[in-house]
């Protein structure tokens, strides 16, 4: 089976006024198979949504290349994007429509038959718990629906490869459920996802692999249960949570975290 | 002819589907896209037309004789060129582009960042054409503007929108914040507007401001409307200035927005 995303030696950095150049991303390689679901896990200022921001094609990479279904993102940038569905971490829903009308709109950006897109926009909101509002603005709805929304619209031309950047913050955890269990059907269904994420669980419990990023390198790569084995073993942990209170608990990534990078997941600076 | 055709129209529809984007949330709401397109001219033109036209009578200029009225119809079909693209593009575009990141959010599919850009430049020639529109047939059928010569100044008046279209999208990508839009507008857009030529010839201004003024891209419009609609003196020079400001600010516009969204 052909790779679905192939990112080789990807290197970005900024032009800074009289100081030598920012490297944000250095020398990143990895593939994301199909129906792999692919974690990317750093603190705030690791190079995570620059990493994304060049893998959509948004961002021209340093050194590099970035390919989606074998197309050059940067040298095919539309037959490259017809396979790709993008949820970036910051709002852009397009507030001038109402919730089914945004869907269909982008639809008819990836050429597809109207017909087909109200048809696939209908069934992703019914599974995310948004038909209800379908006639409704965005302003009208919470952050976690707009948040919903926004991966739904990702999902509209029903993509081979998925780049969801902390698709999960801001909602309740019956919401992410319904997420996660979209996530999982589309991985039987053959959907590359790049997952970046904050929330442990969230890796471990639907990351096929996970690569840590760390000051824009690459610290290691591996399935969630080899990164503990192997940074941390698998002896339980004991530890003080209160004072003179003791909970003995497994070895999760964010210790695997703490251990490479001396910082916690939620910690760091802002990128 | 069918294979270019086909090439131009693959090249192309991604840019109409930015603007079919564009023109679908005008429609949705057409009653104030109707108000805010053709009222404010068309009171201007009552106001000034037929107000202040009326004490005025008839004004020279460019040794051509014509009422007041029919030299600031003429006048108001470049303004409205001037504002309608202006201020779509710069605040609109600046609200798209910073508070409602739909820019990028369209060009994470397969129409490229480019191609977003150039529909809503576009988008906001359009409209400024449809607000000059209004006043070339106001003015056609009120009798004081030449009805063929309005309507081959459809696409000139498409051309001028286009340009301050651009005006407008290279001052928003160079704001930080939505008032910083303000400097432009008060510092460049109303003196363009007060001393080009709209309400009074431009022979009636001292020898530097004259000088000045000929070399702005709205006298240039203006200069090729009045010739077109009232049977004003063609000059070649109006032509050139309007092409060269037309060309830079296009580009300028696009490679400007373009670096601050792409870093």
């Amino acid at each position: 089976m052909a790779t679905s995303l192939e990112v080789q030696n990807l290197t970005k950095s900024y032009e800074r006024k009289g100081q030598s150049p920012f490297v944000a991303v250095q020398g990143l390689s990895f593939e994301v198979q199909p129906g792999e679901i692919f974690g990317l896990l750093g603190p705030n200022g690791a190079g995570k949504s620059t990493t994304i921001n060049c893998l959509t094609g948004f961002y021209p990479p340093t050194a590099g290349n970035v390919l989606i279904e074998g197309f050059d993102i940067h040298r095919e940038p539309k037959k490259a994007k017809q396979h790709l569905g993008v949820c970036s971490q910051e709002d852009t829903l397009d507030t001038d429509f109402d919730v089914l009308d945004q869907m269909v709109r982008y639809g008819t950006f990836y050429r597809l038959n109207r017909f087909e897109i109200v048809k696939r926009a209908r069934t992703l909101l019914e599974t995310l718990g948004l038909m209800g509002k379908s006639n409704e603005l965005i302003e009208n709805l919470s952050g976690g629906m707009r948040r919903k929304l926004q991966v739904a619209r990702a999902l509209i031309a029903n993509p081979k490869v998925l780049v969801l950047d902390e698709p999960t913050t801001g909602l309740d955890p019956d919401a992410r459920r319904v997420l996660w269990q979209l996530l999982t059907e589309n991985r039987k269904l053959g959907m590359a996802t790049l997952l970046s994420t904050h929330y442990m669980e969230e890796a471990e419990r639907l990351c096929d692999r996970i690569l840590i990023l760390f000051e824009g390198k690459m610290l290691d790569l591996d399935t969630p249960q080899a990164l503990i084995a192997k940074h941390i073993g698998t002896e339980i942990i004991e530890e003080e949570i209160r004072p003179g209170v003791f909970w003995k608990r497994n070895p999760n990534l964010e210790d695997v975290f703490l251990k490479l990078t001396g910082k916690s997941l939620s910690g760091g600076g802002t990128e | 002819m069918t294979k270019h055709w086909k090439q131009f129209e693959e090249a192309f529809w991604p840019i109409r589907c930015v603007w079919l984007r564009y023109l679908h949330v005008y429609l949705k709401n057409w009653v104030y896209a109707l108000v805010t397109t053709f009222v404010e001219p068309t009171l201007y033109l009552v106001s000034f037309g037929y107000g202040l036209g009326s004490m005025i009578g008839n004004v020279e200029s460019n040794g051509i004789s014509v009422t007041y009225r029919q030299f600031v119809f003429a006048g108001f079909v470049a303004q409205s060129c001037l504002f309608q693209g202006f201020f779509e593009a710069a605040y609109g575009s600046f609200v798209r582009m910073y508070y409602q990141k739909i820019f990028k959010a369209m060009a994470s599919t397969p129409i490229t960042l480019s191609e977003v850009l150039w529909g809503e430049l576009l988008w906001d020639a359009t409209k400024g054409t449809l607000s000059a529109c209004a006043i070339l047939l106001l003015g056609s059928l009120s009798g004081d503007l030449n009805p063929w010569g309005s309507l081959m100044a459809v696409p000139f008046c498409f051309l001028g929108a286009l340009l301050f279209s651009s005006l407008g999208l290279w001052m928003a990508a160079l704001s930080q914040t939505i008032e910083q839009i303000s400097y432009p507008q008060y510092l460049l857009v109303f003196p363009m507007f007060l001393f080009c030529g709209v309400y009074f010839p431009l022979e009636t201004l001292p020898e530097t401001l004259q000088t000045i003024a000929s070399f702005l891209p709205l006298t240039a419009l203006l200069s090729l409307i009045r010739c077109l609609t009232l049977d004003f003196p063609f000059q070649i020079q109006a032509l050139a200035v309007f092409l060269f400001w037309l060309v830079l600010m296009v580009f300028i516009s696009r490679d400007t927005m373009s670096r601050r969204l792409v870093k």
